[in-house]
């Protein structure tokens, strides 16, 4: 739309106008130890511009969560993103929080690396993992698990 | 611009001497490999890792947490070094999840996974190429993915009580497995990384 703008308004201005503009958009990266997924939104978090999975990428259900699966998910998302122009990502992991797992899985590394290799400006990494102010128990009882 | 990427974790105070190192070269390592900023609250074991503008790699944010997360639950700095390795990963076991607040039981616990003489730790650590460091009510692990998972089913039948010689024969049933494996599935799920753009 702001190219559109600029060549209708003033020629000479409209190249650097161009450039200048960045379209940022969030990856919202959800990282367990079982699957990795990539899910790019605009700013405002409600409007999807592609997502992706690990479990898309990769046959079998042990290799969802490895780096290499997260890698083609970021590039899969990726791809559709940067078609629909967005150029700059800020990044929001995830773990599955509560009261799981704290710290994210083994592809998120992957995933943020594999947007950055794509050529995004990558803004703020944030965490966003849940934690429960006290939330659900922990499964597995007081005498803790038993097998 | 300014990228103000942050992240803190907690280490235990024990180990905030072991992060710094002698006359801070350990945490100076990090910062100058990985380009990040890492700021020690002595006080209250807190570590926050910063990524630098001029870092070239964003997700070294992550690598460098988990880092400090190796060195803090008891890895020395050379083996906690290996996650420079982009191939590696860190898998933590928190005993805690499996006893509860039961001390005793994790500490038998401890000493049914390091073996008579670090017997059992140095077998696990043989079959599955990774690196096991147990430290109070964690059990750690530096490695590849499949190593680290193979470690982890592993530690757990250890946790749950199956005998060792059963965890052995289960380690050796998975390497094989794993060996064939990559002879026949060559070209799929080789964590190869594809260089696009």
């Amino acid at each position: 739309m702001a190219q559109k703008a600029a060549t209708l308004a003033a020629p000479p201005a409209a190249p650097a106008a161009a450039k200048a503009v960045d379209h940022w958009g969030i990856a919202h990266i959800y990282s367990s130890f079982n699957n990795t997924m990539v899910h790019i939104t605009d700013l405002t978090g409600a409007e999807t511009i592609s997502r992706s999975a690990g479990g898309q990428h990769v046959k079998a259900d042990r290799l969802q969560g490895t780096p290499y699966a997260a890698m083609q998910a970021a590039a899969a998302a990726a791809k559709v993103a940067k078609d629909k122009g967005i150029t700059s990502l800020h990044i929001r992991v995830r773990a599955p929080g509560g009261h799981g797992a704290r710290t994210p899985g083994p592809g998120a590394q992957a995933a943020i690396r594999m947007l950055a290799r794509q050529g995004f400006r990558i803004g703020r990494i944030e965490d966003v993992t849940p934690v429960p102010h006290d939330g659900t128990r922990r499964p597995g009882g007081r005498r803790g698990r038993r097998v | 611009m300014m990228a103000e990427t942050r992240m803190t974790t907690m280490i235990p105070k024990d180990r905030i001497g072991v992060l710094v190192g002698p006359k801070g070269s350990v945490k100076a390592t990090i910062e100058r490999k990985l380009a990040v900023a890492i700021e020690v609250d002595s006080e209250s074991g807190a570590v926050d890792v910063g990524l630098r503008a001029e870092a070239p790699d964003p997700s070294n944010t992550l690598r460098a947490r988990d880092m400090v997360q190796a060195i803090g639950r008891g890895f020395s700095p050379e083996r906690a070094f290996s996650l420079f390795n982009e191939d590696n990963t860190l898998g933590i076991i928190d005993l805690h999840e499996f006893f509860g607040k039961n001390e005793s039981e994790i500490r038998r616990v401890d000493g049914r996974i390091i073996g008579r003489e670090g017997k059992t730790r140095r077998i696990i650590e043989e079959f599955t190429g990774t690196l096991i460091s147990v430290s109070g009510h964690t059990v750690s692990m530096i490695g590849t993915f499949d190593g680290v998972s193979t470690a982890k089913d592993a530690l757990e039948k250890l946790i749950s009580g199956r005998q060792h010689g059963t965890v052995y024969k289960f380690l050796r049933k998975r390497r094989a497995q794993t060996k064939k494996e990559k002879a026949i599935g060559l070209w799929e799920g080789q964590p190869v990384a594809p260089k696009k753009s």
